[in-house]
């Protein structure tokens, strides 16, 4: 169990930088994920805490300690990967005692069949313990791999993307399976990945990663109901939040030739801003001050997402399964007040709510 | 413009029968979309469509024409694949002008018809750049308006923007429907995901396994699958499924009993007079239909929540009800965290059930 601090940590590879003077502290038995597009420095930001990659400046500290003349065994994180790497011709049992064989270790028979056991009972695979790997579903797989991960019992679980090649619906239950063992074993856990959705429901705290930086961090429902600036707030959600062009005059939004109400206007008045408003947040409604083209109609069974040309800004809504509405249909459209956000134009910052 | 029929079609890859027994009849100007998980027997549906595969036996019409023995070249269908194949050396407009220079069509000609599919593509600008400085979605642009250009009667699409990422893919969808709207094309679209099958298709083909599920507008198959697999594949979260049993509870009350808990939900009994309560059910309920309170109240059971997925606009909520775990969404924060007592029912309405042993759905009769 440990701590986890990166300070200042600059990575090169060749003229690009992968890492920009990156500050992050992943505390004590959190599942911290860290969200960010290909390329954005995720991986290299695992690779640099496992001791796989030598930062060009900064420190790496675990528990306090610098870490930085430690190698990869004794730093004792585990990664688990997107590709899982196990051996295909022994069995799940052999892939699982694999890593506890080392002579370094000097573990007895005995404690390498408990922790085989522990793991396998924690990842509900104790029934295929005897299965050759390559009889397994991809599933089963990468709970092998993760299980190769927990017998170590390493202070931190560094794991890169380890979802993305699976199917829809078997992410979806490994997610639960993933979070439940994170409270099982009550370690430390940095998870990396694209997908917004696994972020939202799985981190303790989000990390949004950009060009190697660190953009902001919070727990999910900050990140998505007060995301710093227009680039958090377009990475978490989907459809993404609305940005729309406009002003603040007397207290309300003007946006064209309409005036919106806008519960927290903060002091933006006379700043050129955009207005950020959830796709849920966003009322269809007969009078209302906004007039929009339906340009396209997702049925996605429980809700409907319309996709809407207000002049040359496409606008997603989000409304119930049964309404009625047609491709082409004229729409009037106002929002929530106390929903509204308001971003800086230039700079993309949030300036409201403070 | 065209009308595709599929008559007892068969495919084997050697020993493996790939393709089992598909019939279907795509209409003039339609929008359907295959979905199934990889190795369904989706893509090799639509390449057979194409005649870039052979059927071991049946029959494929195009407009009344039986064109199974035909060759692709013969067929005039377009095909869009998820990689993009353009041509690295020629340009954008070259590479869509393509398939009307190996018809030798008219220069004049050319260049009006390239301009027009630019247009609906929203890629005139770029008419004289490389694929080479091209965005992925561009790309893909390009391979549509090349596929387009030659007016086929049909366009085939198999994954067109899988490797797309997630927000391009958002786009994508929307246009390429749009786009279907204004050409009226007959379309065949594949793919594995049901979101996009859902958002796109006039009618859904669900396929598993080599064999045809289920055909039917969006919202017939998410409301009314025909069976357990196109009840848990299309929709997200995934349906809630459950050994039930039925038993009376009074003169004019019904029970359902989810597992081997003694938890069960008093239903109206016309909701589930149709059933056989001797036979082997299971329970479908779909995430929206798994109502929660924070108090008692009548026909609600006490459960304990066991995982919070907080996505923003709503919550997905995990119950342990005895030994089952159900799925419920609820709004945003309405639980605070996990260990949390809430009280459920379902919805009857909303509820589902299949033949335990086949997993056909048993419907009501009207």
């Amino acid at each position: 169990m440990a701590q986890i601090e990166l300070k200042g940590v600059t990575k090169r590879f060749g003229g690009q930088r992968a890492l920009r003077d990156l500050d992050l502290t992943v505390e004590d038995g959190e599942f911290f994920v860290l969200l960010g597009r290909t390329g954005a420095g995720k991986t290299t930001t695992l690779r640099v805490i496992a001791g796989l990659e030598t930062p060009d400046t900064g420190q790496v500290l675990i528990d306090g300690q610098d870490v930085a003349g430690w190698n990869v065994a004794e730093r004792d994180t585990a990664l688990v990967l997107q590709q899982y790497s196990l051996y295909p011709r022994l069995t799940v049992r052999g892939n699982l005692e694999f890593p506890l064989r080392p002579k370094i270790r000097a573990l007895d028979e005995a404690e390498i069949a408990r922790r085989v056991e522990a793991a396998a009972q924690t990842l509900q695979i104790t029934h295929l313990l005897d299965r050759k790997v390559e009889r397994l579903s991809g599933g089963e797989m990468q709970r092998v791999s993760i299980g190769r991960a927990i017998v170590r019992e390493p202070r931190v679980f560094l794991m890169d993307e380890p979802l993305s090649a699976l199917d829809a619906k078997l992410r979806e239950s490994l997610r639960v399976q993933l979070k439940r063992l994170h409270n099982d074993l009550g370690a430390t856990f940095l998870f990396v990945t694209h997908d917004q959705v696994e972020a939202m429901s799985m981190g303790d705290k989000i990390g949004v990663l950009r060009n190697g930086r660190l953009v902001q961090v919070g727990a999910p429902d900050e990140i998505y109901n007060r995301p710093a600036n227009t680039f958090v707030a377009r990475s978490v959600g989907s459809p993404p939040m609305n940005l729309i062009d406009g002003t603040l005059t007397g207290g309300a939004a003007r946006i064209g030739g309409a005036d919106l109400p806008v519960a927290n206007a903060g002091a933006a008045e006379g700043r050129e801003l955009m207005f950020g408003v959830r796709p849920e947040n966003l009322l269809l409604e007969g009078g209302a001050p906004l007039e929009g083209r339906v340009f396209d109609i997702e049925d996605q069974g429980v809700i409907r997402i319309l996709a809407i040309d207000m002049g040359e800004t496409r606008l997603h809504a989000t409304v119930p399964a049964r309404t009625r509405i047609a491709l082409d249909e004229t729409v009037r459209m106002g929002w929530q007040p106390d929903k509204v956000l308001l971003f800086d134009r230039r700079t993309g910052e949030r300036v409201a709510p403070g | 413009m065209a009308r595709i029929e599929l008559r007892n079609i068969q495919k084997y890859f050697g020993e493996v029968q790939v393709i089992k027994d598909l019939n279907l009849t795509i209409e003039d100007g339609e929008f359907v979309v295959m979905l199934g998980q990889s190795g369904c027997g989706k893509t090799t549906t639509l390449r057979a469509i194409a005649g870039l595969e052979t059927v071991t036996s049946g029959e494929i019409t195009i407009d009344g024409t039986a064109v199974q023995d035909r060759k692709a070249s013969q067929r005039d269908i377009a095909f869009v694949f998820q990689s993009f194949s353009l041509y690295p050396h020629m340009t954008v407009e070259e590479n869509i002008a393509f398939p009307l220079r190996a018809v030798r069509m008219a220069a004049a000609e050319r260049k009006a018809a390239v301009q027009e599919v630019a247009e609906v593509l929203h890629i005139a600008p770029l008419l004289h750049r490389r694929p080479s400085a091209l965005s992925g979605g561009d790309m893909q642009r390009v391979a549509i308006g090349r596929a387009l250009v030659r007016r086929p009667k049909a366009l085939l699409m198999d994954e067109p923007i899988g490797a797309l990422d997630a927000k391009l893919r958002e786009q994508m969808r929307a246009e390429i429907k749009r786009l279907h709207i204004a050409r009226g094309s007959t379309s065949v679209y594949v793919t594995h995901d049901q979101i996009e099958a859902m958002s796109l298709a006039d009618r859904i083909v669900v396929m598993h396994d080599g064999v045809l599920q289920q055909v039917g507008p969006p919202d017939e198959v998410y409301l009314h699958p025909a069976n357990l697999f196109v009840a848990q594949f299309v929709g997200s979260p995934v349906m809630n499924v459950a050994d039930v049993a039925i038993e009376s509870a009074g003169s004019d009350a019904a029970m359902l009993r989810l597992g081997a808990a003694g938890t069960g939900f008093a239903v109206p009994p016309a909701s589930v007079a149709h059933l056989d309560r001797a036979q082997g059910l299971r329970l479908g309920i779909r995430p929206e239909a798994v109502l929660l309170r924070h108090e008692p109240a009548e026909g609600y059971l006490e459960s304990e929540t066991t995982n919070i997925e907080p996505l923003g606009s709503h919550d997905i909520v995990d119950l342990s009800l005895g030994e089952t775990t159900l799925r419920a969404r609820a709004e945003s924060g309405f639980v605070s965290g996990e260990g949390q007592k809430v009280w459920v029912t379902l919805d009857p309405e909303r509820a589902h059930f299949f033949d335990a042993q086949s997993g056909h759905a048993l419907r009501r009769a009207g």
